[in-house]
């Protein structure tokens, strides 16, 4: 091994530790580790400037592919992913003003009071609702918001609310699973590699649909007992909050209603239109801004710039372990391993990925393991698309089997321990582990069936 | 209602810091908030109250829980917030109160009438005194005691911005096995009275 790939090996085990430590904020650690890799392992290791600026990639946002070339050639995989960042930064605006509106609140108790508030058919529409806005929405906002009304519904209806929670947060990981702008690994995967969100939802789309009906199944045999006790309960139904209460401008709730549904139509249509996810991400964040009047500095200021910083230090710390080859000897020891055969790689990278995920942030190793499958493709002769869905399964199903696996599952079970129902590791993994583990042997089923 | 005081103790375990804050809270009149607050928490939230005695001044585990910008999902951490959330709320209200542990000095940092005191002990009358109190072997006292130690130290240093115990960032650091748990008190209660007055 040289000096550089050492230094820039050294870097990401620091910063992946750091990272898991929590004692400094997480984008102060990928940032400083990114000036590091840009110093120690550009500069001393590789003494290349060419590194630092393909590193960097701003030229690529000044060229019109990266604005309007969807589903045909992917951003340079080197370095910092602006379409990424560009795209999370303007879906953080449209939600904010969704959130700003109510229309969350509104979705989840109108839901309710269509199914009469009997817990079942709650338990199952919250699911999939889940499901379903986690395919557009970050699954951090949709279990915050999901996760508080199911804690106020639990307590007028008297249910325990967290099997719901557990499941919400299940169904919201699988739900980002199936879409392009679902899951950031999805995000990244789909940026760099140029795929479109037709593509996701056509391959790991149909993984998570069969998916989500085998874990409404799941959830509901195994926390049935708890929700047909509290079904039985008399419960006075006038007493439950009006979901009209929960709008708190009508004006701004059409108009944030009207931008999610563009915003989907364009995600949906981005194949055919070309435009890329960064251009969608560009100019629904511009119309919410027009349309917020003088709320735009409120919602400029609930941007969550921390992460969007926290990628650029990851991509840039990635990005020294890209230029310096260790990936592609990531990429060759799993092709020596696999000994060419497609089965076992696509095995390993999916529980590698999955078990990698339940423990670890799934963004880092997502960016780190792209340019291992390309290379994987490349030399093996095994299809990049196969190897893209096997990764993308991998890391957004993993997430779920720990309450430490990805974002909503931290922000669902924090919100229900707040609200006094604390869920310890044990009450989590017993519920969620075996949901994992046959969500990802259902993913390997399907891909060996479907391109193997 | 005069001006507000909130008397913060930190106290290392078998130092008779908890005593100390007792007769302190008696002479002054004081409301004393300790491990009793758990129950008004545990009503308020209606959480059992076994989870919270389960992880009082419990630090987080770093491996085992995450933080996304306010969540944590650890459970230790989310009982010390409604901890400090709790106490927070009682002085909003006004009223003077000894507060012991819970990183007090470090919650109410910014309140112009904190006194934080640390109360310490020689090693030897800390481990007598535990063998006593709980009927144990000197052997099993000196683990409780390093092990109770080592817990608020984890706690505290998670939660404030300077270490547990450290002399510079409290008002009065005082050794009781000097002069026992009264006298002591008696002394402090002094100190107290005559910053009031100021």
């Amino acid at each position: 091994m040289t000096l550089a790939q050492i230094l820039a090996l050294i870097i990401f085990v620091a910063m992946f530790v750091l990272v898991v430590m929590d004692k400094i904020e997480r984008h102060i650690v990928t940032l400083v580790c990114g000036v590091l890799t840009f110093v120690f392992v550009f500069g001393l290791g590789l003494h290349s400037m060419e590194a630092v600026i393909e590193t960097l990639n701003v030229k690529g946002i000044f060229t019109l592919e990266f604005w309007y070339s969807a589903g045909e050639s992917g951003e340079s995989t080197s370095g910092i992913n602006w379409a990424t960042i560009i795209f999370l930064a303007g879906m953080m605006i449209m939600v904010e003003g969704m959130a700003k509106a109510g229309f969350f609140r509104w979705l989840c108790m109108k839901l309710a009071k269509m199914v009469n508030y009997k817990t079942i058919p709650l338990f199952i529409t919250f699911m999939i609702m889940s499901a379903i806005l986690s395919m557009f929405i970050d699954s951090i906002t949709v279990i915050l918001f999901l996760a508080a009304v199911t804690v106020e519904l639990a307590r007028l209806l008297r249910f325990d609310p967290v099997p719901m929670i557990l499941a919400e947060i299940f169904c919201a990981n699988l739900g980002g699973s199936a879409t392009m702008c679902g899951d950031p690994p999805n995000i990244i995967i789909g940026t760099s590699l140029g795929y479109s969100f037709a593509d996701f939802l056509t391959n790991t789309g149909l993984i998570a649909g069969f998916g989500l009906v085998i874990s409404v199944v799941y959830f509901y045999v195994v926390c049935r007992k708890d929700l047909k006790l509290a079904s039985n309960q008399d419960i006075d139904l006038s007493s439950m909050p009006a979901p009209k209460e929960a709008i708190t401008n009508m004006k701004d709730f059409v108009v944030s209603s009207v931008i999610f549904m563009l915003a989907v139509v364009l995600l949906v249509t981005h194949s055919m239109t070309h435009l890329s996810v960064a251009f969608i991400g560009t100019f629904i964040a511009i119309i919410t801004l027009l349309a917020a009047g003088k709320d735009i500095v409120y919602l400029l200021k609930k941007v969550d710039y921390k992460t969007l910083l926290f990628f650029v230090g990851l991509f840039m710390v990635v990005g020294g372990l890209e230029q310096t080859g260790v990936l592609e000897i990531i990429a060759e020891f799993i092709g020596r391993v696999s000994g060419g055969n497609v089965f076992l790689m696509v095995s390993i990278i999916l529980w590698v990925s999955a078990i990698a995920s339940a423990f670890v942030d799934n963004i880092p190793f997502a960016a780190t393991m792209i340019p291992v499958i390309q290379s994987l493709a490349a030399t093996s002769g095994v299809s990049l698309d196969t190897l893209a869905w096997t990764l993308s399964m991998g890391t957004d199903i993993g997430g779920s089997a720990t309450p430490i696996g990805a974002s909503a599952n931290v922000v669902g079970t924090s919100v229900a321990a707040k609200n006094g129902h604390p869920i310890t590791w044990g009450r989590y993994c017993k519920i969620m582990a075996p949901a994992t583990i046959m969500i990802v042997a259902l993913s390997m089923i399907m891909i060996f069936v479907r391109y193997c | 209602m005069g001006k507000q005081f909130i008397i913060a103790i930190g106290r290392e375990y078998g130092s008779g810091g908890h005593e100390i804050a007792e007769m302190i809270a008696k002479d002054l009149g004081f409301e004393l908030y300790d491990r009793a607050i758990l129950d008004g928490i545990a009503d308020e939230k209606n959480i059992k109250i076994e989870y919270l005695e389960k992880y009082d001044e419990k630090p987080r585990n770093l491996i085992l829980s995450r933080r996304i910008g306010s969540f944590s999902n650890s459970i230790e951490e989310v009982m010390a917030e409604l901890q400090f959330d709790y106490l927070k709320e009682k002085a909003k209200s006004g009223e003077s109160f000894v507060v012991v542990g819970r990183c007090g000095e470090s919650v109410f940092r910014q309140h112009e009438g904190l006194i934080s005191l640390f109360i310490t002990g020689d090693y030897e009358s800390k481990v007598q005194r535990i063998m006593k109190k709980y009927k144990l072997s000197q052997k099993e006292a000196a683990i409780k005691i390093a092990r109770h130690d080592r817990s608020r130290k984890k706690y505290h240093n998670y939660h404030s911005d300077f270490k547990w115990g450290d002399s510079r960032h409290y008002d009065i650091c005082v050794n009781s096995s000097k002069l026992g748990e009264v006298e002591t008190s008696k002394i402090l209660v002094e100190y107290i009275r005559k910053r009031m007055e100021e």
